[in-house]
């Protein structure tokens, strides 16, 4: 494919990475030429990441040859290749926010006197001059912290800068910046480009692809489905190659919006800190609605605080008639609302323990008699859950850890579905989930819908929300910005929506 | 999928489930080492393999039982409780100390100890709770005040036990030691709580993720004082056991039971991460631990070495169980 284009600056091929149960990517190829910035696109957990990690010296691959400049190499630690030039802006910026940007710039390698003490002048003229190359205005003396993101992913990439980069990976670096900081990235990227510099570019929105890129490879369950010119494709293609089927075949029909239908849950005035500030909303039965905004917008805490993970300040809860002022994930669970959290293993598998017991965990209480448990009858559900929702797992005393991202999803699923009676809050339901998985989850989704759940759905795939949501709120910097319902929800109208003013 | 066995278990072999999962690799080890440090002691001395030798031992496990099992609780629910000398400290001085020979006085002061051990360890929970520090400085302040306390009381071991008190350290039944059956009997009670009940189940939820058992609704408040209240009252056992087997308290809590409780729950395959683990293995560990201390003494090995040595299984221990994922992370 890439054969018409120059000599690739970094060309991977073959690479193939494995992790215990999980194939993370299989006889990948993938070139990154001078001159060019190429993106990489794919679903979450279709090996993005482990491929930029091969790249970038942070994994060592099963298989498979690295070159640079037509060499072959092979990295032992990620210092390694960033001394060869290749270098990685993380979303997560890797900042010490408590040093000067000088300091952050030259975190590695400080410019030191014939006395061996770091030669502070130097350094910060250094670092003066790469940040005024990416056109960037920033003391370099201020600290890190007192930085707006859009700068201090500027002091990143003046990091690549003085350690002369070749390759410069950039993960996603939209998502935490806004509208106009997006436009002076790209400049600065195309500056970069012109200046020979060889970029893989990450991201999950498709325009911002079609705007700075040359190339496109798509990845999809660790597989390197295409690489085109970005000419040579549309919209629409890109995402039926990265999901791998027609679009019309991943998410089920939209049902009209029923403002009839009870309204199961009501929110007023929620206030958590700075982070949520007065938002109200309502849930019908059997509706789907969206919850879309930028990642700390305040879309979590939101559904954490109505949920009782963590506690509100100011507002109420209303679950069909009963008002509560404050809630706890008890009383949330015993009025009938489950919340599928969006940190998997952190906030909602209880790794240690069996399928079944993680999926009669909120409601232990209904399979004991007093304190003593009916492990028998525990036993059942699990097994009836692993069937009902077509779990793979051994049986029912699994323990978790064993499955599959997208089967502890769907376990999780199961244990909300059960547990929660007219309300489920979901937060990003099909983060790290394959393909299949995704489209069960929607299935899912949209038959409990059906059946009178109202659903809540946090989801940064907009593809996702434009897909499933019968009805969308977007936040932006903890307010409600917005709703959009049916065919108004487009991926543009939701940024407008999501991007500060 | 499914097939038909296992949609429809049988009900007696769910209940059996538990069971068979306490026979993991820790304990197959534990059991392997007391095998071979049995067979190390009948080499090495005559004295060794007698039968009175070997119900020695087990009578002698019965203090470091008490403390261990507690302590297993706790580190399973995600904590640890390093309050265990200074309660043993006061509840023993002060048992000796008010009943000071006076046989009316002993049943009383005997559930008087048993209180103020359960509270200590409830203070543990309670602070836990509201400071949100983490359990090894509340546990260790909390110490340092018992502690305190035992010393304004009194600087030596003072009073005494009425005649037969002894007889929880020292007494058998057909020729078994009393006061190591009973421990035994609170890790089997212990082990059925674990098992089969609901406190049980949510100690792991919460020592395995604490955030997600939160979120599942495990109520955290009553779970962090129900396992600290556990190990107050245990160390309160132990206090008792050796006001019996010494006849008086011992204030200067240099009993060394802090780092010797660990020791066995490690050894016996629970991880000081919490969320998984049993107390078979803690019981385990308590013998092998205290077999080696016999051997060690028969072997003329002084007890500066035998201090070198429990440091060195702990360490040993920690480094084979180890998480190998957090470890290579």
């Amino acid at each position: 494919m890439s054969g018409t284009w120059r000599t690739g600056m970094l060309s991977v091929t073959a690479i193939s990475k494995s992790f215990p149960g999980v194939k993370s990517l299989q006889d990948v190829d993938f070139t990154a030429a001078s001159g060019e910035i190429h993106a990489l696109v794919g679903e979450n957990g279709a090996g993005k990441s482990t491929l930029i990690k091969i790249i970038s010296g942070a994994y060592v691959p099963d298989q498979g040859e690295i070159e640079l400049d037509g060499r072959k190499v092979a990295w032992t630690s990620p210092r390694e290749a960033q001394g060869a030039g290749i270098h990685v802006i993380y979303q997560e910026l890797v900042l010490f926010p408590e040093l000067t940007v000088a300091e952050n710039v030259f975190i590695n390698d400080q410019p030191l006197t014939r006395f061996g003490i770091i030669d502070h002048r130097l350094m910060e003229s250094r670092a003066d001059d790469a940040l005024r190359r990416l056109g960037a205005r920033i003391d370099v003396r201020r600290r890190v912290r007192e930085l707006t993101v859009a700068d201090q992913q500027m002091v990143e990439i003046a990091r690549a800068l003085v350690g002369s980069v070749k390759v410069l990976i950039l993960d996603e670096p939209t998502a935490v910046i806004s509208g106009r900081e997006v436009d002076l990235l790209f400049d600065r990227l195309v500056a970069l480009r012109t200046a020979g510099v060889a970029i893989i570019y990450i991201s999950h929105r498709l325009e911002e692809i079609f705007r700075i890129a040359d190339q496109v490879t798509v990845l999809k369950d660790g597989v390197r489905v295409a690489t085109r010119p970005v000419k040579e494709v549309n919209r629409d293609q890109l995402i039926s190659l990265m999901v791998g089927r027609a679009l019309s075949d991943v998410f089920p029909p939209r049902r009209p919006l029923r403002n009839d239908a009870p309204i199961l849950l009501r929110a007023e005035g929620i206030s958590v800190g700075t982070r949520v500030k007065n938002v109200s909303l309502t849930l019908r039965a059997g509706e789907i609605v969206g919850l879309a905004g930028l990642v700390g917008s305040g879309r979590t805490e939101l559904v954490q605080a109505i949920f009782g993970g963590v506690p509100f300040d100011a507002g109420k809860v209303e679950i069909e008639g009963t008002v509560f002022t404050r809630t706890s994930p008890r009383s949330s669970i015993d009025a009938g609302v489950g919340l599928l959290t969006e940190d998997r293993k952190g906030e909602g598998l209880l790794m240690h323990l069996g399928v079944a017991a993680n999926i009669v965990a909120p409601r232990l209480g209904e399979i004991a008699r007093g304190p003593f448990i009916d492990l028998g009858a525990e036993n059942k559900i699990g097994a009836d859950e692993i069937a009902r929702f077509s779990i793979a797992a051994s049986g029912p005393q699994a323990l978790v850890a064993s499955l599959s991202g997208g089967s502890q999803q769907k376990l999780l699923f199961s244990r909300w579905v059960r547990a929660c009676r007219r309300v489920l809050l979901l937060d990003e339901p099909t983060r790290g989930v394959d393909v299949g998985a995704k489209v069960e989850i929607y299935r899912i989704i949209r038959q409990l819908a059906d059946a009178g759940f109202a659903i809540l759905m946090i989801s940064s795939e907009l593809l996702e929300i434009v897909g499933m949501c019968d009805r969308t709120l977007v936040m932006c910097e903890g307010a409600i910005t917005g709703e959009l319902t049916g065919p108004a929800i487009t991926e543009e109208a939701i940024m407008t929506l999501a991007l500060p003013v | 999928m499914t097939n038909d066995a296992e949609s429809k278990p049988s009900r007696a072999l769910a209940l059996l489930r538990p069971l068979t999962r306490w026979l993991t690799p820790a304990v197959l080890i534990e059991i392997g080492v007391i095998a071979l440090l049995f067979m190390i002691g009948f080499v090495i001395s005559e004295n060794f393999r007698t039968v009175d030798n070997v119900v020695n031992i087990f009578e002698q496990t019965t203090g470091l039982a008490f403390v261990a099992l507690g302590q297993t609780v706790i580190i399973l629910s995600g904590g640890i409780d390093l309050s265990l000398d200074a309660n043993i400290a006061l509840t023993s001085s002060l048992l000796s100390g008010v009943v000071n020979g006076r046989a009316e006085l002993a049943a009383p002061m005997i559930a008087a100890v048993l209180t103020i051990g359960l509270t200590i360890g409830i203070v543990n929970g309670a602070l836990i709770l509201v400071l949100r520090v983490h359990p090894l400085i509340v546990t260790l302040a909390v110490a340092a005040i018992v502690q305190g306390i035992t010393l304004l009381y009194t600087l030596m071991p003072i009073g005494g036990m009425p005649d037969g008190f002894d007889m929880l350290a020292f007494g058998r039944v057909f020729g078994i030691p009393i006061g190591a059956a009973f421990s035994v009997f609170c890790f089997a009670v212990v082990a059925f709580v674990l098992a089969y009940l609901r406190p049980g189940r949510q100690i792991f939820a919460l020592g395995g993720e604490p955030a997600a058992a939160r979120l599942v609704g495990v109520p955290v408040r009553r779970v962090i004082l129900f396992v600290y209240g556990l190990s107050g009252l245990l160390a309160s056992l132990t206090g008792i056991y050796l006001v019996s087997r010494l006849g008086v308290g011992n204030p200067t809590g240099d009993t060394n039971y802090n780092l010797a409780s660990i020791t066995p729950v490690v050894l016996g395959g629970t991880p000081l991460t919490g969320g998984r683990g049993g107390v078979l293995g803690t019981l385990l560990g308590v013998w092998l631990v205290q077999t080696l201390n016999n051997v060690l003494n028969f072997l003329d090995i002084s007890t500066f070495y035998q201090w070198m040595i429990q440091g060195l299984i702990i360490i040993a221990a920690v480094s084979i169980f180890i998480d190998k994922r957090r470890r290579a992370a």
